[in-house]
């Protein structure tokens, strides 16, 4: 009751008085909770969209059988049909389309045998079309497609009007033959869905005599699991046979990985967020440190005292993360449609048309902000409880508090940075330790500031301190006053700073092994592709037929064109890339001579070899050595490839298979590529040829023709945006290595004000006081920034060896040098911008104000 | 009502002891008021937060209204500066983003009391002590004089059973010095014990007895000429 007395009458007060702080205090929860929520809710609906698109894909049939996705013969589906217990096997080619009227739009082409397959899905289509799809009507005309009538309403479409979409065969025309109400399948991907005869699909994306998986219906009273195990018996290895949760289980775990780095940036936002609570409530310690000694001189405990804090914080944390629920849902909506389309593009088609809200993620949300921010508020609450009464309300200097001596901290230091090594030791370079094992890194060596500030104001005494006069030797001062304090500040700096240099280390040495990498592997001076050049997933790429070399190599100047198949494959049960390349036409341009890659040895690839070569990655995920043979499933039924070497390739990081194009057609019986390795004849012009390829080939398809330096520089867009996150995290936490500067100097001033009124009695300048405190200021950026560039150094090669390495394959550290200079002239220049503000308030002081203070 | 046994207390400054308090001893009645009197750094504020409760002795006992201050939790300690002890300080030590009503009533709404409860007697001791048309006011919107009075009617909210006052009219001009000198005799002819500390002999006169320190001892602990001691 007491306490309610206190929230209500001396909380509530300071809450509406202190309003900056708090502003900043609830702002950096609700940042946190709204990243909370606003990822949390997006990450969960583009799962149910991917979910609700499938399981209207699917209709009704149990098992889903799927094969290499160059896809699989149709005499397949015989052999399921045969299988004991199947009621329908009916086959489905499901491939990507591109809309080349209105907005380019791709979508969804379901190909299917319309005679069977109403009996696995439900098609209504709308008043004005037929009542089913006219199976007559689709087998005599195949250029009859029906779309969905969310479709024909959004792009302006009717019945009968003829559209144009993009095949592997070119820009092709179709005709409108009937709308798909929104249900069942065309409600799926957001209505982007077209339906064809099969026979027709086939033939417009290259697919003749082939099939992209079989789905089955089950006779009432058979059994799930016997049925699975007959169809795999009675088909070759290499086929998947899954129930559609376990498909849609497949692609959960691999769209997790995408999804772990979004889930890290909001733990890091509610990490800013405790961080500035703990801030803002330990500056309001000590600027309340009187009130809280008349408090406790006129009866309230230590324990009333240390819970009025945390009631406040209750108080912030509930305002702050009500707020980051609201937020985080309109967040969410705004956000959903542009995280699914990068889902789409990267790792497997869906389209996200809205949130899908439960109450879990804003109840994680409310929950995290206020635990967090009692946690933040714990310490400061807790040092405000041991304010003694007699030397508060007689404003005797502060002194530190003697929990947090330099020697306990060293300990701790030494405890964290031994519990890392320890985390190293056991769990090695694996992902989330290894974040975990950085952590502890980090938080062990922050424990070590107060030891080393005071190392370094001790050298700056010695060394510097007289040179600067008497600014020099009270800045020197006045750090050792309160160390622990203005370490706080200093590990701030330290964390930013190690971030920093830690990510433009990776940074540099990721873009740095890649686009070496890519110098290697790239000796052609054209590359043609139909779909983004840098996509390594061949997500939304329409593929491209591979005898379209034969029309290519007639430009004049182009001296060769090689098709380049990147297709993925099922391998124990991984999703891996077989990466296939016409490497006869190497030896060609071969001249400048073999870089580290795969063009190491041509004598691999001979088409009749069964010779493959296989990334880092793959030898480390399926511990395969060279000369070891490995077993790949094909339409026709597994073979055996030998691995001729391991090589550098950094194309997937679940592992890459190289191979030779034709050994390729010959097991998989694919006749595509996504792209074509064009060389350039001596003395021809790269730009003339390109733009003659452009103009030949570009008026029927949508390609993208980029010299290899252009392709390159994509290349390195890519690598760039890619890494955005890295640089927003370095804003975020520079700003708050700032936050904690002018904090721990905004304390500092409000502590030492009858000192500094004293100074300014006895005839020390407004400027002079200024300068202490900026340099002050500077000196703990300083330190910050040496101790966090080590820091940042060494995290910077872990992240490359457990994110890079450990997933892709060796690569070379680059000591970001630039990244360390600017590091150290940021942690001494936003030093002194964040000292400028208490230095103002310091050379502000009023003296007679200042001196009647106590 | 007070008793002080062989109290010493002991400072650490730096690495240096300093001895602020040796081995003092003294009682005193219901009803009194004593001056305790001294030069600077004679322990006089050290003796005074030690009899609050503020602080805790080195060595030696002191009990108040038959409770000891020793050997209890801090806890314990706090609920007796809350329940039996008012402060009177000399920089007043009123909270700024409170009303002088609620000032008044804080250590009550500490023990959990609602205001609706604390505001009657809140204002009564305000008009008692001259500032009934003063009770929405902020500290910020009096003066020295009128604060002194809010701190005063504080410090007698829980009915305590002894007023300690620290240097109270330090920080005042001689005129209102007196006005505010006058108010705590009232208090003490109403039967208010009181401990004041000054270095004011002028003060200290309004006591009924006058104890002196220096060098962390008494020198002399005489009754005020005059006074019904």
């Amino acid at each position: 009751m007491n306490l309610w007395n206190l929230l209500r009458y001396i909380s509530m007060k300071h809450l509406r008085l202190q309003k900056a702080q708090i502003f900043m205090a609830v702002a950096g929860i609700c940042l946190g909770v709204t990243a909370i929520v606003s990822i949390g809710v997006v990450n969960r609906s583009v799962i149910f969209s991917f979910q609700d698109s499938f399981n209207r894909m699917i209709g009704n049939a149990a098992l889903q059988i799927t094969g290499a996705q160059s896809g699989f013969p149709e005499s397949i589906i015989e052999k399921v049909q045969d299988v004991r217990g199947v009621q329908y096997a009916v086959p489905v080619i499901e491939t990507d389309g591109m809309l080349v009227d209105g907005k380019e739009r791709s979508m969804l082409i379901l190909g299917v045998d319309v005679l069977v397959d109403t009996q696995v899905r439900d098609y209504s289509l709308t008043g004005e079309s037929a009542d089913v799809p006219d199976p007559i009507l689709f087998l005599a005309k195949p250029d009859s497609i029906l779309i969905t009538k969310a479709m024909a309403d959004r792009e302006g479409f009717a019945i009968d009007q003829k559209i144009q979409v993009q095949t592997v065969e070119g820009i092709r025309t179709f005709r409108i033959r009937g709308l798909l109400n929104p249900e069942g399948p065309a409600k799926a991907m957001g209505g982007n869905v077209a339906v064809m005869d099969i026979y027709a699909a086939q033939m417009a994306f290259g697919k003749t005599g082939r099939i992209d998986r079989i789905d089955v219906s089950l006779r009432k009273g058979e059994n799930l699991e016997t049925v699975r195990q007959a169809i795999m018996d009675a088909l070759p290895k290499g086929y998947m046979v899954d129930t559609p949760a376990g498909r849609t289980r497949q692609v959960e775990n691999m769209i997790a990985k995408f999804q772990n780095g979004f889930d890290f940036i909001s733990y890091l936002a509610i990490l800013v967020g405790m961080y500035l609570i703990y801030n803002a409530v330990s500056i309001s310690v000590v600027h309340r440190r009187k009130e809280i000694g008349i408090l406790r001189a006129i009866g309230c405990r230590r324990k009333e005292i240390m819970l009025l804090f945390m009631g406040e914080t209750l108080m912030i944390s509930v305002i702050a993360s009500s707020l980051g629920v609201a937020l985080g849902l309109l967040l969410a909506n705004s956000l959903v449609g542009a995280f699914g389309k990068v889902i789409s593009e990267t790792f497997v088609r869906t389209s996200v048309t809205g949130i899908h809200v439960t109450w879990l993620y804003p109840a994680i949300g409310l929950l995290c902000g206020m635990i967090t921010s009692l946690i933040a508020a714990l310490f400061p609450a807790m040092s405000s409880s041991r304010i003694s009464p007699a030397s508060a309300i007689r404003s005797v200097p502060y002194t530190e508090d003697k929990i947090f001596t330099t020697l306990r901290l060293n300990l701790g230091g030494v405890f964290f940075i031994a519990l890392s090594f320890l985390l190293f030791h056991i769990y090695g370079f694996s992902g989330p330790y290894l974040l975990a094992a950085q952590i502890m890194l980090a938080v062990g060596i922050s424990f070590f500031t107060p030891a080393f500030l005071n190392g370094f104001v001790t050298l700056f005494n010695r060394v510097f301190a007289s040179r600067l006069g008497s600014a020099g030797r009270l800045a020197g001062l006045n750090l050792r006053k309160n160390l622990t304090r203005n370490a706080v500040a200093v590990a701030a700096v330290f964390f930013g700073i190690s971030v920093f240099v830690a990510s433009s280390g990776y940074v540099h040495s990721v873009k740095g092994t890649t686009l070496n990498w890519l110098d290697s592997i790239i000796k052609s001076e054209i590359i043609l592709s139909s779909g983004h050049p840098g996509s390594s997933t061949n997500a939304q790429i329409i593929p491209l037929p591979a005898n379209m070399s034969r029309e290519l190599e007639k430009v004049p100047g182009v001296l060769a064109a090689a098709p380049w198949r990147r297709a993925f494959t099922d391998y124990q049960g991984s999703k891996v890339l077989l990466s296939a390349s016409d490497y006869t036409q190497y030896p060609k341009r071969s001249h400048d001579g073999a870089g580290p890659g795969f063009m190491k040895n041509q004598t691999h690839f001979i088409p009749d070899g069964n010779r493959v070569e296989i990334s880092e990655a793959f030898a480390a995920i399926f511990s395969v050595k060279k000369g070891d043979e490995i077993s790949l499933p094909t339409p026709a039924g597994p073979v055996v490839f030998k691995v001729a070497g391991i090589v550098v390739d950094y194309s997937y990081d679940s592992g890459v298979i190289n191979m030779d194009i034709k050994t390729y057609q010959r097991y998989w019986g694919d006749m595509l590529c996504n792209s074509f390795l064009v060389h350039v004849e001596a003395g021809a012009k790269v730009g003339d040829v390109r733009d003659e390829i452009q103009r030949r080939f570009g008026v029927d398809r949508k390609l993208y023709v980029l010299s290899a330096l252009e392709f390159k520089n994509e290349i390195r867009k890519m690598l760039d945006d890619m890494f955005i996150f890295n640089y927003a995290l370095n804003v975020i936490t520079l700003t708050i290595a700032c936050l904690g500067i002018i904090v721990a100097l905004f304390a500092s001033v409000l502590e030492r004000t009858r000192e500094i009124g004293t100074l300014r009695a006895i005839g020390m300048l407004r400027r002079q006081i200024y300068g202490v405190v900026v340099l002050e200021s500077v000196l703990m950026g300083l330190a910050g920034g040496s101790l966090g560039s080590v820091a940042g150094i060494i995290s910077g090669w872990l992240n490359l060896e457990g994110f890079f390495v450990a997933s892709l394959g060796s690569a070379k550290y680059y000591l970001p040098f630039g990244a360390i200079l600017w590091a150290l002239l940021l942690s001494a220049g936003l030093s002194a911008l964040a000292g400028m503000i208490p230095a103002r308030r310091a050379a502000k002081t009023n003296i007679v104000e200042a001196l009647a203070y106590d | 009502m007070i008793q002080v046994r062989n109290v010493s207390k002991t400072y650490l400054q730096g690495k240096q002891e300093i001895q602020a308090l040796h081995n003092i001893s003294f009682g005193m009645e219901k009803g009194e008021f004593v001056s305790i009197m001294g030069p600077s750094g004679s322990g006089k504020s050290t003796l005074l937060n030690l009899i609050g409760g503020i602080d805790q002795p080195s060595a030696g006992e002191i009990f108040i209204d038959g409770s000891p201050l020793h050997g209890i939790s801090d806890d314990e300690l706090t609920l007796i500066r809350r329940r039996k002890v008012g402060f009177i300080f000399q920089f007043f030590n009123l909270l700024p983003i409170l009303t002088a009503e609620e000032n008044v009533g804080l250590p009550l709404l500490l023990d959990g009391v609602p205001f609706s409860r604390i505001k009657e007697k809140a204002c009564r001791l305000l008009e008692n002590v001259g500032l009934g048309l003063r009770t929405d006011h902020r500290p910020e919107q009096l003066s020295g004089g009128e604060m002194q009075r809010v701190a005063i009617a504080r410090a007698l909210i829980t009915d305590p059973a002894v007023l300690l006052a620290d240097e109270p009219t330090g920080n005042l001009d001689s005129h209102i010095s007196e006005e505010i000198l006058e108010l705590l005799k009232n208090l003490n002819q109403a039967g208010q014990t009181i401990v004041m500390v000054t270095h004011d002999a002028r003060a200290a006169s309004f006591g009924k007895r006058i104890i002196r320190l220096k060098d962390g001892g008494i020198t002399e602990d005489v009754s005020v000429p005059g006074c019904d001691v």
